[in-house]
């Protein structure tokens, strides 16, 4: 059996490498589209419980808000961008995590506002500087950032390594804290006083997701 | 001998390269001052300005080398990292709606001095409290 196989290979060498390209071609097509269009706002909030971070990213010179309309997708910063491998396997672990959080979970219980001390293990500074090439010699940066970025590159890889979002907070999100808040306030105070804001927002939202 | 000839000219050439790099990193003036765990308990950091471990001169930029003779950075010291004060209001902008925000109240708007309310190597203390004694607790944490 596979020495015919090998046979009809050997015979029809020409025709067997043009499949085989043609299969290589489809096979990338359909990684990179799949990838593509799995990466946005648009997406990722089916299942993630994000809401008020994509309403606070719209908000923001990342999310479309600036004055070219750039955006960037979701993936393009928390996803690890070191090598392919390593970037399916994040994805695919946090679609079945979150997803299993949104459909079979609590997600009322999940404290936001404790998760942005986390904040630099969600943000990828590869991911960063992909964009920001010159954050380190950029003269459009006051001469104190540049002093910063030179400090933040001196801790690279030592214990103290920090990253990008350790300083710039809200990066990606404006306004993430006072977002959050009208979601879910951090004190008591503001329980139920926040609620038109909340309301606004949503259908802020709502109107973005359509567009 | 060609080889020999050319293999210095080339380890020359190497060796001015490497010395080329030294000293292209970026340069920062600030001396370097070493710090103690007695200065650690003299003049202690916020934490949340440890865990970027920042050097002394870093905030105390341009003020020679010695911590016992260093001043107050004021706000523009304050406001080299954190931008301007509209800013800080406005992180804060879901307090706007009960007027709680500290960066922008009802008396003061975006206007105080940082250190009215901040401090960095002795407690904070919130300014709203000196009025509004029982309320202050219910509206915002302890001033960072």
């Amino acid at each position: 059996m596979i020495k015919k196989i090998f046979l009809i290979i050997k015979n029809n060498i020409l025709l067997t490498a043009l499949v085989g390209v043609l299969v290589g071609l489809l096979s990338s097509w359909i990684l990179y589209e799949g990838l593509h269009r799995t990466s946005g706002d648009r997406f990722c909030v089916v299942c993630h419980e994000m809401k008020p971070m994509v309403a606070a990213y719209h908000n923001d010179v990342h999310g479309g808000n600036g004055k070219t309309g750039i955006k960037v997708t979701c993936a393009t910063c928390h996803l690890p961008h070191e090598n392919v491998i390593a970037y399916i396997a994040t994805k695919a672990r946090n679609g079945v995590v979150e997803g299993a959080i949104h459909f079979f979970g609590n997600p009322d219980k999940i404290d936001w506002q404790a998760n942005r001390a986390n904040r630099q293990h969600f943000v990828k500074d590869e991911a960063c500087y992909g964009c920001h090439t010159n954050y380190k010699t950029n003269e459009s940066i006051s001469e104190q950032g540049r002093k910063m970025h030179a400090h933040y590159a001196s801790l690279e890889g030592t214990k103290n390594e920090i990253g990008c979002a350790s300083c710039h907070a809200e990066v990606g999100h404006k306004g993430l804290r006072s977002m959050l808040n009208y979601y879910k306030p951090e004190y008591e105070f503001y329980k139920g006083k926040l609620d038109t804001k909340k309301e606004e927002a949503e259908k802020k939202l709502a109107e973005e997701l359509k567009k | 001998m060609g080889i020999k000839k050319t293999l210095l000219a080339v380890g020359f050439f190497l060796i001015l390269g490497v010395m080329s790099l030294v000293g292209s990193e970026v340069k920062t003036s600030s001396p370097e001052i070493k710090i103690t765990p007695e200065m650690k308990e003299k003049f202690p950091v916020k934490p949340h300005h440890a865990k970027l471990s920042f050097k002394c001169t870093d905030c105390h930029a341009e003020q020679g080398d010695e911590p016992e003779n260093f001043k107050a950075i004021e706000d523009k010291g304050c406001l080299s990292c954190h931008k301007t004060k509209q800013y800080l209001a406005d992180r804060l902008k879901f307090m706007d709606n009960l007027h709680t925000n500290p960066h922008n109240s009802i008396h003061d708007g975006p206007k105080l001095y940082c250190d009215e309310c901040h401090n960095e190597h002795k407690p904070s203390e919130n300014m709203c409290l000196s009025c509004h004694s029982n309320d202050v607790k219910l509206w915002m944490r302890p001033t960072p």
